[in-house]
């Protein structure tokens, strides 16, 4: 069946010039056309597509905003109607030297567990025949002194 | 005998072309720099196994089905996914799951950095189209500013299905060199008090906050641009599943073994999309020159605007202008680079997490733009 496929073709390089001729077809020639970007309404639709994203980002961003203002004064109700003391400006955060010595301390307090403890013995008696091969005589790389 | 010919004329050596080699010398390049550089090993193990497999020559169109571009082979069955941008989404949904939005809800200011870190995209635009490409190659040539592999691929399949191996390399390519790309552009652009700046500590975020986050993230910004629905959607379902804690097991399944299946048959297809015969084009080449100008474009965009912002902002509030450059979307990669560049400057000056702020930003920024050049091509397709 491929030895009939392949006799209709003319060669193996025909083959390939075909390939390349087609590639290069679909892709065109490189110019340059300044022109283009206002032909095309090129610049329009960076200018504006530019903006949009803006816009997308921006409103998204009022929301988060308005949506932790919002959160923040209902708590804030929420704390007074119950008579308790409000600390809307109470700060959580820990400096980077802490966070780091506590993950230090993580990792060494897991590092020393062993959940699962092997109870098999491994140790065996290894007998090491004389070799020169291995032998530290030849491995020397200065005589001793006699 | 000719039995014995036949058999040699069907062996890569007789098919071999030295554009095959530049090709294998590439993918060996990608293998290197994955494994001695630890450039992105996760993308560039498989591309780069991928460009190999792709450049293995052979006897191409006498019906074999064993090229990438050969209909009924399993590496075509495996394109598919590439060629239809049904990958991109599945990986968005993935990242989604494993993202943590809590740094931008914190600072949701710093939002804008991943819109002007787009600047990138839409410059490169309008640099394709001068250069001869059409509107719809040359969309999908400006998203690898965006640093976005799922996005550039989704966006070419849609617009530029011809570019599609050449954009996905490049946007790949870059993702991968951000640690190169990057550092000079910052150096360039910012004084050394400013990279000394130290930023406020985010605060706490609310479990309300982060579950609110991608239902009305996903409404907002797909009612703009309803093109990056199959990318926002996925990306907002998958940090909905993390947020809201009552569905941990498909949170993980998508974080974790989905992500990880869908990345292999990406990378490895997508490499193997480069075969010599129909990539080396002088057009491929001039695709990876506009990338690298996209990206540093790009990454100029985000640190010159966080230096705008710094004009209005005062004390405490002020930014590191280094974190404007994470507004492009190669998460967390650009964040880590802004991170180790802070902490050379000084030690103790964690930027990391502000930094992610504008990093998962850009990520949003990127699809939203991607939807937005959809939405104004695809009427002329």
């Amino acid at each position: 069946m491929i030895i009939q496929e392949i006799t209709k073709t003319d060669s193996l390089s025909a083959i390939k010039d075909t390939v390349i001729q087609s590639s290069a077809n679909t892709l065109g020639e490189i110019t340059f056309a300044p022109e283009k970007l206002l032909e095309s309404n090129g610049l329009m639709i960076s200018i504006v597509g530019y903006g949009i994203v803006f816009l997308a980002l921006l409103l998204l961003y009022l929301f988060i905003r308005t949506l932790t203002k919002t959160l923040f004064t209902k708590q804030k109700k929420r704390l007074i109607a119950k008579g308790e003391s409000i600390h809307p400006e109470v700060d959580l955060s820990v400096p980077g030297e802490v966070t780091a010595a506590i993950g230090m301390a993580i990792n060494l307090y897991f590092d020393s567990q062993h959940d699962i403890e092997s109870t098999v013995l491994t140790i065996k008696k290894v007998q090491r025949p004389y070799s020169p091969w291995s032998s530290k005589l030849y491995g020397l790389r200065h005589y001793p002194n006699k | 005998m000719d039995g014995v010919t036949q058999f040699l004329r069907f062996t890569s050596f007789a098919n071999f072309t030295w554009g095959h080699l530049v090709m294998l010398a590439i993918g060996c390049l990608f293998i290197f720099l994955a494994i001695k550089k630890e450039y992105e090993p996760l993308l560039l193990i498989p591309i780069g196994f991928g460009i190999l497999i792709g450049n293995i020559p052979f006897f191409e169109n006498v019906g074999l089905q064993i090229g990438i571009y050969e209909e009924g082979s399993v590496l075509n069955y495996l394109y598919f996914g590439v060629t239809k941008g049904i990958y991109p989404p599945l990986i968005f949904l993935g990242i989604g799951a494993m993202t943590d939005f809590s740094a931008l809800l914190s600072n949701p200011k710093l939002m804008l950095l991943g819109a002007a870190a787009q600047v990138g995209i839409f410059l490169t635009f309008m640099a394709a189209l001068v250069l001869g490409f059409t509107q719809e190659q040359a969309a999908a040539i400006g998203i690898i500013g965006g640093a976005d592999g799922p996005t550039a691929i989704f966006l070419s399949s849609r617009l530029a299905p011809e570019l599609i191996g050449a954009i996905a390399i490049a946007a790949y390519s870059y993702m991968a060199l951000v640690p190169v790309i990057q550092p000079p552009i910052i150096k360039l652009l910012t004084s050394k008090e400013e990279r000394v700046i130290r930023m406020k500590p985010p605060r706490s975020v609310s479990k309300l906050e982060k579950i609110l986050f991608p239902i009305v993230g996903l409404l907002l910004t797909t009612f703009i641009s309803p093109g990056a629905l199959p990318l926002l959607g996925m990306l907002f379902f998958g940090n909905l599943l993390k947020e809201s804690g009552v569905t941990k097991r498909l949170s993980d399944t998508a974080s974790k073994a989905m992500i990880d299946i869908v990345t292999i048959l990406l990378g490895l297809t997508v490499g193997a999309s480069t075969q010599a015969t129909t990539f080396l084009t002088p057009q491929s080449i001039l695709i990876f020159v506009l990338g690298a100008v996209s990206f540093a474009i790009a990454t100029a965009g985000g640190v010159i605007f966080a230096k705008v912002m710094n004009l209005f902002l005062k004390g405490d509030e002020r930014i590191n202008p280094m974190i404007g450059a994470a507004g492009v979307s190669a998460v967390p990669d650009s964040a880590r680079v802004v991170q180790s560049l802070g902490l050379k400057e000084d030690s103790s000056n964690y930027l990391l997490m502000h930094a992610m702020a504008p990093n998962v930003s850009g990520v949003i920024g990127s699809a939203v733009a991607a939807g937005i050049l959809m939405g104004f091509l695809l009427k002329a397709v």
